[in-house]
């Protein structure tokens, strides 16, 4: 499986910095503290503003707007002396200056959070959001002030962010609850269900599309159900979430709401809850559905009779066994060969095989082969890290580049020293139970072959797999083999090795024993023997295969993405639904959701990595038929337009910032592909879509506040 | 009192339904005029069917009916629908899914996307052809085993043999399948494990008998039906009439090639060349159009230079000797340098030279018009002149299919299909092969003998049709032959031998495949 970006930080550096285990506060013995204490100041501080006034007074609010001010102006300060670094006296610049002053505070922080704790996801969506709020605030500031005054705009400002401290205090779960129950109902009015009866059309005359004849039919079954679940899925999202507020304010049953006491907190969260409980219920039938399609479309048998086996000879088995062929199914046949002790070895065809059971016996023997094994599965890779080395035995940062247009992966020059390496990290004996890997343990890879000239093409080219203990530097070949291009090859690597030495003594060594660095780590490196000739790899290439997992629960986690999705969509829509007509509101969740779907596309145009330079430029090509390579007449025309386009692409920066990347949430490669989705990636996943999630309740929360219904 | 409002009110709006309806019965008799679908024209008991209205006899006439273009897909006119009019948007994106897909070397994805592409442009002939190269010639040798790489050859026949189903008149899409078949199974560099894989694909022969199993057999019968496809609606499209014709019979021509080059000799062999002489002969006495506005048969070549002769002859009757008196007044109005340039040796000229030659040989040159202009007796010019149109006609005929042949190679082949049928060169080729095998195992001694007698052999062809001489692929093989006789020789202490039966081979193609 192509991973471009392959990740695997585990989820607490990811998300509180690669030194949290050295963090003061983020030590087990302090978060065993930490936590029930936070809990008990949360509970505390919601009972005692429930309990508390439910009017926030002038005075607080002013307060509040003060200290929001006083603290953002004090962060404006400090950023513009950091980054102007205006000169004071000789060498002091206001830069130096607060590095001296701050650096207790940055001392402590690297104490309490861990060195480098500025890495980690959490403190930079808490910043991004503080940045945001600040923003918020300081444009419903500049707003209120204009009407009002500055004074007053200041008190208004702080009491609005009390009462929203206050509101989510006193948010019913009850009311929200209820909310969540209209919803529901009402998505059942507006004919949500409908998209469960396209879904099922779709199934229905799938199988036009579909071939089971495909060298991967798993893959594409699966990446089809999964691919049209998502899009319908979305677009339900869509309509529902965008059509419902205007719909209820235009219908004026909202203003029915608004008047009890309900928060606009719980018509949020309660509009969300309620799409998402009838999302969820769609998705998993969609899923039910997807399932039973996938293995209904895969299923199949072949048969094989005696009268087709042929005697043959094995070199290095002993005994004559039979070999033959199966009835040609679903596009594919299988060549079977049975030992003399009747054994079958089925070939796999189309990433699987079958188990055969025997009817009769002697040459009337019919062999049944059975339902296809191995088809849906759910690989647990451990990836390591990969580098290569050059043919003079150097480092280098990536292989060769035999001029393929695609460079995810690098090569290695055969017949000489240049090989591609493998850190693998917690390799032990609990990883590879000896229960379950008695003799040897698997290791999958895909090589690409690139011949330089073609050489016996009746014949694969030839390459090499070694160990080696990282720590002492002893290596031992484990094999050579011939490379087949594109398809996974498993490669069982002994439990115990014969090394060879130079007096052509042989030795057995222990792989987990002696091969694994104190640390856990083992080296595979691959080379290609073939002079000439390349191999091609990239980190994701070479894995081992620890175990499968169950493939129906990765399904599930595969699903849980599309439903993250949903959430998000759902979230976004009934966000700005909250201030927009519903046509408006329609048009920008799509945005977002397209948007958010070619999130990498947005990443690079924002970045100008794109040929062709921006709008501007690219329409001033557009009209005047030029090629995307030639530089632009000098002029003030084309000065204004890269101007424009720069001023475009930090826009677009800013948007493409805060889009929510769907393909973060697209897991339905991983179950295609037959990977298992580690519960790492899946943390990682619902962390993000929380990240989205919590700002696009709390932005729908305040445009609905600011909205005259929502008062 | 007058009736009440409501009850007014309710009679005005059933008149105006009443209204209504009729209007809509007075419109359907145009609308059906217009678009009654026709019913099959000729039902399977031979009845006619009804035409139809005035839409359905245009698209009857103008051949624009789906069933016309071929097999109707339920499939592709879904996905029409579907599209809701933005099919040209949808093909894009797939288009260049595909080709994100063929980057990024995912051949399952890009397999399906050309499947969907296919289904939204069905009779896209280009769609068709494109998409099924790229999957034998690119997609293929993207891949290292030779296995895998013929599985993705085959995917594009199969590919291209869907686009012939729904394009079921269309000619090129046949001729392509033959083309992949033939040409990119039977010529690429894995050949030989190719045609055995092609051999014993079931799958694809379904209940073709094994002896006609051959690549180049099979290539054939597909040039065949794309032949029978050819009409006035629907012509051959990119290739002349000579090229598109010429790749059944050179089917046959590589197929008793390969013949050979497996190992089958004997009556097999010569039968096989026979009927590569025979299918060729057939070929070049088909009618081609050319670019004059005339037609034209490969095989009347001969014909027409051997009556342009006489026809010349028969006018240098008339006039003795004028011909050669014209010749001698132009080249008398040449200048002293074109003269010194048409006199001098033409590997002796000089660029200035070869200019200045190639003008006064055009100028020199004297046309049969001239001659028939310049005959004194009146009667006799008349004459003169009809002779001339005559002979002018037949030498531009002549002329003209020599030009059509060139791209075929037309009498290279003719000559080769003569060569080969005989015994002597069936049984040169045998010892050739018999040569390369002992050589093979390692047995010099039985290769030497094998390769002696291989001399003989074409020694014998040669002399008997010198012409084959110029063959380029027989000179080549026969210099590999000579090469690996002389290191042979030198291996067992022997001189080559001086003069070489085969000098005359080594002084023209010795530098070639070295």
């Amino acid at each position: 499986m192509v991973i471009e970006n392959l990740d695997t930080t585990p989820v607490a550096p990811w998300l509180l910095g690669p030194g949290w285990v050295d963090g003061v506060l983020l030590g087990p013995w302090a978060m065993a503290i930490e936590i029930p204490l936070l809990v008990l100041v949360a509970w505390w501080g919601v009972r005692t503003l429930r309990r508390g006034p439910t009017v926030v007074s002038h005075r607080a609010g002013l307060t509040a707007g003060l200290l929001v001010w006083g603290a953002m102006l004090l962060a404006g300060l400090v950023a513009t002396a950091w980054f102007l670094a205006v000169p004071i006296a000789g060498e002091t610049t206001t830069r130096t200056l607060l590095a001296a002053l701050l650096s207790p505070v940055a001392r402590g922080l690297h104490l309490l959070l861990g060195p480098e704790w500025y890495e980690g996801a959490l403190y930079r969506w808490g910043l991004v959001i503080l940045c945001l709020l600040a923003a918020v605030f300081g444009v419903g500031w500049l707003v209120a002030a204009v009407r009002t005054g500055p004074v007053e705009a200041t008190a208004r400002s702080g009491r609005a962010l009390l009462e929203a401290v206050l509101d989510l205090a006193r948010t019913s779960p009850r009311r929200v609850a209820a909310l969540a129950w209209l919803a529901f109902r009402d998505s059942l009015r507006r004919k949500a269900l409908v998209v469960f009866a396209v879904f099922l059309v779709l199934m229905a005359f799938a199988g036009w599309f579909l071939s089971p004849q495909s060298d991967h039919p798993a893959r594409l079954y699966l990446q089809f159900v999964m691919i049209a679940t998502g899009y319908l899925m979305l677009l339900m999202a869509l309509f529902l979430s965008a059509l419902s507020l205007p719909g209820d304010i235009k219908d004026r049953t909202l203003t029915t709401i608004v008047t009890k006491p309900v928060r606009a907190t719980e018509i949020v969260l309660g509009r969300v809850l309620g799409f998402t409980l009838i999302g969820t219920g769609l998705l998993l039938g969609m899923a039910a559905v997807s399932y039973v399609f996938t293995v209904r479309g895969l299923d199949h048998t072949h048969q094989l009779t005696a009268a087709t086996l042929h005697d043959e000879v094995v070199p290095g088995r002993p005994g004559t066994w039979k070999k033959g062929t199966t009835s040609y199914v679903h596009g594919h046949k299988h060549d079977v060969s049975i030992s003399p002790s009747g054994d079958a070895v089925v070939e796999v065809q189309q990433d699987h095989w079958h188990d055969v059971t025997i009817e009769g016996s002697g040459d009337s023997a019919v062999y049944h082969l059975g339902e296809p094994q191995g088809l849906l599965v759910a690989r647990v890779p451990i990836y390591g890290k990969l580098r290569f080395t050059n043919n003079q035995g150097q480092e280098v940062e990536r292989g060769v580049n035999v001029g393929d247009e695609w460079t995810y992966r690098s090569f290695l020059l055969g017949g000489g020293r240049a090989s591609a390496i493998w850190t693998f990290a917690g390799i032990d004996r609990e990883a590879f139970p000896e229960s379950m890997f008695p003799e040897a343990i698997p290791v999958e890879m895909t090589i690409e072959v690139f011949r330089s000239h073609k050489g016996d093409v009746s014949k694969p080219i030839l390459g090499r797999l070694w160990v080696r203990n990282p720590q002492t530097g002893r290596q031992i070949d484990v094999r050579n083999f011939g490379a087949r291009k594109f398809a996974t090859d498993v490669e069982w690597i002994p439990r115990t090795l014969v090394e060879r030495k130079s007096d052509g003594r042989t030795e057995r060594v222990d792989l987990l024993g002696e091969m694994v660095s104190d640390d856990g780590q083992l080296e595979i490196g691959l080379q290609c023997l073939e002079p000439g000739q390349y191999f091609g790899v990239a980190q994701a290439d070479l894995y081992f295969r620890a175990r499968d997992a169950s493939f129906l629960a990765n399904y599930l986690k595969g699903f849980t993405g599309l439903w993250l999705q949903m959430v998000l969509v759902l979230a976004t829509g009934v966000m700005l639904s909250t201030f927009l007509s519903a046509p408006v509101a329609i048009l920008a969740t799509a945005a977002v959701v397209i948007g958010g779907l070619c999130s990498t596309y947005v990443a690079q145009l924002a970045a100008g990595k794109m040929v062709g330079g921006g709008p501007f430029e690219s329409f001033i090509r557009i009209v005047t038929q030029q090629n995307m390579i030639t530089d632009l007449e000098p002029g003030l025309q084309t000065n204004v337009a890269l101007m424009s386009d720069k001023l475009m692409q930090g826009l677009l920066w800013i948007v493409s910032s805060v889009l929510p990347a769907f393909e973060q949430f697209d897991l339905a490669d991983s179950v295609a592909y037959g990977f298992d989705i580690s519960w790492m990636v899946f943390g990682k996943c619902l962390l993000r879509a929380a990240a989205f999630f919590l700002p696009a309740m709390l932005a729908g929360y305040f445009f609905l506040k600011v909205r005259e219904v929502g008062k | 009192m007058s009736a009440p409002a409501p009850f007014n009110a309710r009679r005005r709006s059933l008149a105006w339904k009443i209204g209504y309806l009729a209007a809509i019965g007075v419109l359907l008799m145009p609308l059906f005029l217009l678009s009654h679908p026709a019913t099959r024209a000729v039902d399977p008991q031979g009845q006619r069917g009804r035409p139809g209205g005035y839409l359905a006899r245009l698209r009857q006439e103008y051949r624009l009916n789906q069933a016309d273009i071929g097999q109707i897909d339920p499939t592709t006119e879904t996905i029409r629908l579907t599209t809701l009019g933005m099919r040209g948007v949808a093909g894009n994106l797939l288009w260049s899914k595909a080709n994100d897909y063929q980057m990024k070397k995912d051949w399952t994805n890009l397999r399906a996307t050309l499947e969907q592409i296919s289904r939204l442009q069905p009779h896209s002939i280009g769609v068709w052809r494109y998409q099924a190269w790229n999957l034998s010639y690119n997609v293929s040798v993207a891949f290292d085993d030779y296995r895998d790489k013929y599985y993705w050859v085959m995917e594009g026949i199969k590919f291209m043999q869907r686009g012939a189903e729904l394009n079921e008149h269309e000619p090129r899409l046949v001729w392509d399948i033959g083309w992949f078949i033939s040409q990119k199974i039977g010529r690429a560099d894995e050949a030989d494990l190719y045609r055995k894989l092609f051999r014993q694909d079931d799958e694809f022969h379904g209940s073709r008998p094994p002896e006609k199993r051959d690549n180049w057999l099979v290539g054939k019968e597909y040039f065949h039906e794309a032949e029978q496809r050819v009409d006035a609606e629907h012509p051959i499209r990119g290739l002349s009439d000579a090229v598109f014709f010429s790749n059944a019979p050179m089917c046959q021509f590589y197929y008793a090639q390969a013949l050979e080059k497996d190992g089958t000799f004997g009556d097999a062999a010569v039968r096989a060349w026979k009927q590569a002489a025979a299918e060729w002969r057939e070929y070049g006495d088909l009618e081609m159009p050319t670019i004059h506005d005339v037609t034209v048969r490969l095989n009347d070549q001969e014909m027409w230079e051997r009556q342009a002769r006489q026809t010349a002859a028969e006018l240098d009757k008339l006039a003795p000797g004028l011909r050669e008196k014209i010749a001698r007044e132009k080249r008398a109005k040449l200048s002293a340098a074109e003269l010194a340039a048409c006199e001098t040796p033409l590997e002796k000229r000089t660029p200035e030279q070869i200019r200045l030659a190639g003008d006064a040989e055009l100028r020199l040159a004297v046309t049969f018009n001239e001659v028939a202009r310049r005959v004194s007796d009146s009667r006799g010019r008349r004459a003169a002149l009809e002779l001339a149109e005559q002979a002018t006609h037949e030498a531009d005929m002549a002329t003209w299919v020599r030009q059509a042949r060139s791209p075929v190679n037309f009498e290279y082949w003719r000559l080769r299909a003569e060569v080969e049928q005989t015994a002597e060169a069936v049984a040169a080729h045998k010892a050739l092969y018999d040569g390369d095998q002992a050589f093979a195992h390692g047995d010099l001694i039985a290769a030497r003998e094998a390769y002696e007698h291989a001399i003989k052999l074409w020694r014998t062809v040669l002399d008997r049709f010198p012409a084959f001489m110029e063959d380029i692929n027989t000179g080549e093989e026969l210099m590999r032959v000579i090469r690996r006789y002389r290191e042979m020789l030198k291996q067992l202490d022997e001189p080559f031998p001086k003069p070489f039966i085969l000098q005359d081979i080594i002084d023209k193609h010795g530098q070639r495949g070295e």
